[in-house]
């Protein structure tokens, strides 16, 4: 244990003698999940819409007064000698709504009178979500009108939005980009400081004093850990204060999981500086292993579900998946640890098979040294 | 003229000449050109999925009839919801709610076939988890269209509910009015450019632009440093060559390899992706090249702040993921907070996809795309400049 901490205190001096990688190492994660946590957003509102009203009538009038209403949509003027199709082809609205001639009189009839949307669907997301935005405030339309006749019978939902009831996209993104950067920045620190070790060949002055591997190996991670730690420490000042989180239950699970997901992602960074002895290289390969898996494999932005069976088994592999369900739980969902205890074990458990693998990995470069 | 004309001659291809043996034999750099961005786009177009499927639900059926079933199969009958389970009290219903197992869970009251029978309205309660905002709402909208159109349809207990109003019209003594009646405004979606939702073609047109970038900056930040690290600078500076000469010819054969691999990037949309390329390819090459420009314009200029190609890829790494997330490749602009979205205008991804996406899935000719076909040209020209001027300025030193 001695030369583990003493291994460990070689490395932290030597970080901080690297200002600017140390700087960069405390500043960025901050920057990140601000930036990033805040500006992605699927859910567009105010979706610029044009009205063509071919019937003018005060009905017909009060149907597009409807969707001027609507948070969901915000109503471009239509120039009259455009088509709604040159409007969506020049990008000025991404849909438009057509009411027929003879709007009024159908429903006064009590005929179905039909309106068209034109949705331009290039964005796949948005087309769905002004569909039923245009769906609900036409259903709602109906109802108003055929509510001044006679009351309908009806089926009625009553909607409960549970854990997000404001729907706010930041409440689940920061907490993901909060993983994302716990899943780039320290394995990217473990990475240099293993690769430099390789490349400067002090890795040799290593196997000839008696520390041994593993040892080495712990004391390596846990200088990465305490680095991690104070990253961590930042972000979830970050979560608390610009996102306005709080834990939602028994806080516990996501703070076993947190050190458990550092020691993974420290581990992981070590294997790959003990892999591949050049600092440049072992800084691709984390950038493409750690942000690649992590941002697309983990369900960060789209669930994971969405991804083709042939290739999902590899996000049982990717540990950033099990930490985006223990941290968004702990915040959002407060399930507690009989919600999460299995994506717990299971950080636990890819973190002691990156620990191996380092370990081998590490056999092998002495071998080559 | 003269000017540029001696540029072209022995000298420039030379040097280009030397630059691309030296790429040639960089075995790394080669695999880099190639792997990582196919990897990418592969990797992006089959992950980045927006679409809301297979959601779990779970009903808690209080009311154990067929009405209540009706509802049940009528919310389930479409891929956007599987049942998953069904539970004996709300209390239970509610745990798996919370621990995520369920995303949806729908609660039928005990009364709901009596006062659909007896033409009263019915509360049915839907707990949505919207952890996810967008899933959330998006099924939302489903839950409710499916009980919009159930309550559109003549069904049984609708028609016992008529025969009831008709009875007890009719006692009354006055005429008893038609009562199931088809809705009165119905609305009927057209859904352009892309009727059946291939989400791939928003997201590979997106990534396009993303990867020409960012590979074309990483590449050519790789390829510019290693002469300051070698230190090779001094020697470039003894040759005759002008420093414009020098700069030139490190761009042009990046130039043209970089355009390979967007290339290549074309062809794997266009095959593995159907991304249907109805409007002019000429265009969307213009675009690929003042996208390659951008890269390498910003790759040079990193090279030139950065000691050593370990500081240069560090820095890389934190230019990229803004670039890479403001740009709305990936999401929507508009769904950016308003202060932010002026910035992502001098982001030539962002003016790529635009571009990418008018011309190859809406068909869009020059005349629409002009004003970011434009803004690309001058961010990229500005880029290039710029660290030409910053790469000369450090042959000089």
């Amino acid at each position: 244990v001695r030369r583990v901490l003493a291994q460990a205190r070689k490395d932290l001096t030597q970080m901080i003698r690297d200002r600017l990688a140390l700087a960069l190492a405390l500043v960025m994660p901050i920057i990140l999940i601000a930036l990033l946590g805040t500006s992605t957003s699927l859910t567009v509102t105010d979706i610029p819409i044009v009205i063509q009203d071919l019937d003018q009538t005060p009905l017909s009038r009060q149907y597009a007064d409807a969707f001027r209403s609507s948070l969901t949509f915000r109503v471009v003027s239509l120039p009259t000698d455009m088509s709604p199709e040159r409007a969506l082809a020049l990008g000025r609205a991404r849909a438009a709504l057509v009411i027929p001639e003879h709007f009024a009189r159908d429903v006064r009839r009590e005929r179905s009178a039909q309106t068209q949307l034109i949705v331009d669907a290039t964005d796949t997301n948005t087309a769905l979500l002004t569909r039923g935005g245009a769906s609900q405030i036409t259903r709602a339309f109906a109802r108003d009108v055929a509510g001044a006749v006679r009351p309908a019978v009806l089926v009625r939902t009553s909607t409960r939005l549970w854990f997000n009831p404001g729907r706010e996209p930041g409440k689940f993104y920061g907490p993901g980009f909060f993983v994302l950067a716990l899943s780039i920045f320290p394995p990217l620190l473990a990475a240099l400081a293993m690769a430099r070790e390789g490349e400067q060949q002090t890795i040799l002055q290593v196997y000839v004093s008696s520390i041994s591997a593993p040892e080495f190996l712990l004391g390596k991670i846990l200088c990465g850990m305490v680095v991690g730690f104070a990253e961590w420490l930042l972000a979830m000042a970050l979560l608390f204060t610009l996102f306005g989180l709080r834990f939602a239950g028994d806080p516990t699970p996501m703070l076993v999981g947190s050190l458990l997901y550092l020691f993974c992602a420290v581990a992981f960074g070590s294997l790959v500086g003990a892999a591949i002895p050049n600092q440049a290289a072992a800084v691709q390969a984390v950038a493409l292993g750690g942000f690649l898996l992590g941002f697309l494999l983990s369900g960060l932005i789209f669930p994971v579900e969405n991804i083709p069976a042939s290739l999902r088994w590899i996000s049982n592999l990717v540990q950033a998946r099990y930490f985006i369900v223990v941290v968004r739980d702990a915040f959002l969902q407060g399930g507690g640890w009989p919600a999460v205890w299995w994506a717990v074990l299971a950080i636990g458990l890819i973190g002691l098979a990156y620990f191996g693998f380092a370990w081998l990995a590490m056999r092998r470069m002495q071998v080559r040294a | 003229v003269r000017r540029v004309g001696r540029l072209f001659r022995g000298r420039f291809w030379a040097l280009a000449l030397k630059e691309l043996r030296q790429i040639r034999r960089d075995r790394r750099l080669t695999i880099s050109l190639i792997v990582p961005p196919m990897l990418q786009i592969l990797l992006f177009g089959v992950a980045l999925d927006p679409d809301v499927r297979d959601l779990r639900l779970a009903v808690v059926d209080e009311s154990r009839t067929p009405e209540s079933r009706e509802l049940i199969s009528a919310l389930t009958e479409n891929r956007t919801f599987r049942l998953a389970g069904s539970y004996e009290t709300t209390e239970a219903l509610a745990v798996a709610l919370g621990s995520g197992r369920l995303d949806v869970g729908v609660v039928v009251p005990y009364d709901f076939a009596r006062l659909r029978v007896r033409g009263r309205p019915v509360t049915v309660q839907v707990l949505v988890n919207a952890v996810n905002a967008n899933t959330a709402q998006i099924a939302q909208g489903y839950v409710e269209s499916a009980i919009a159109w159930l309550n559109q349809r003549p069904d049984r207990a609708r028609a016992r509910a008529d025969a009831a109003t008709a009875a007890s019209v009719s006692a009354n003594g006055h005429p008893a009015a038609p009562v199931a009646r088809a809705p009165r405004v119905q609305l009927r979606t057209a859904l352009l450019y892309n009727p059946g939702l291939v989400s791939a073609w928003f997201t590979v047109t997106g990534v396009l632009g993303t990867l020409i970038t960012l590979n074309g900056s990483l590449v050519s930040a790789a390829t510019m440093i290693r002469e300051k690290e070698r230190g090779t600078v001094e020697q470039l500076l003894m040759t005759p060559a002008s420093a414009l000469e020098v700069v030139s010819a490190k761009i042009v054969p990046l130039f043209v390899l970089l355009m390979g691999m967007t290339g290549l990037a074309l062809i794997v949309s266009r095959l593995v992706f159907g991304v249907p390329f109805r409007g002019s390819l000429t265009v969307v090459v213009m675009a690929c090249a003042c996208c390659v420009l951008a890269g390498i314009g910003i790759g040079t200029f990193v090279s030139t702040f950065a000691r050593s190609a370990n500081q240069a890829q560090l820095v890389m790494f934190f230019i990229n993921p803004p670039l890479a997330a403001l740009s709305g490749a990936f999401t929507p602009i508009e769904a950016m907070p308003k202060w932010i979205q002026p910035w992502t205008q001098v982001n030539p991804v962002t003016h790529f996809a635009a571009v990418a996406r008018n011309v190859l899935v809406k068909g869009a000719g020059l005349g629409i795309v002009y004003p970011d076909l434009l803004a690309l040209t001058a961010l990229a020209g500005l880029l290039v400049a710029v660290s030409a001027w910053r790469f000369r300025r450090q042959l000089s030193a």
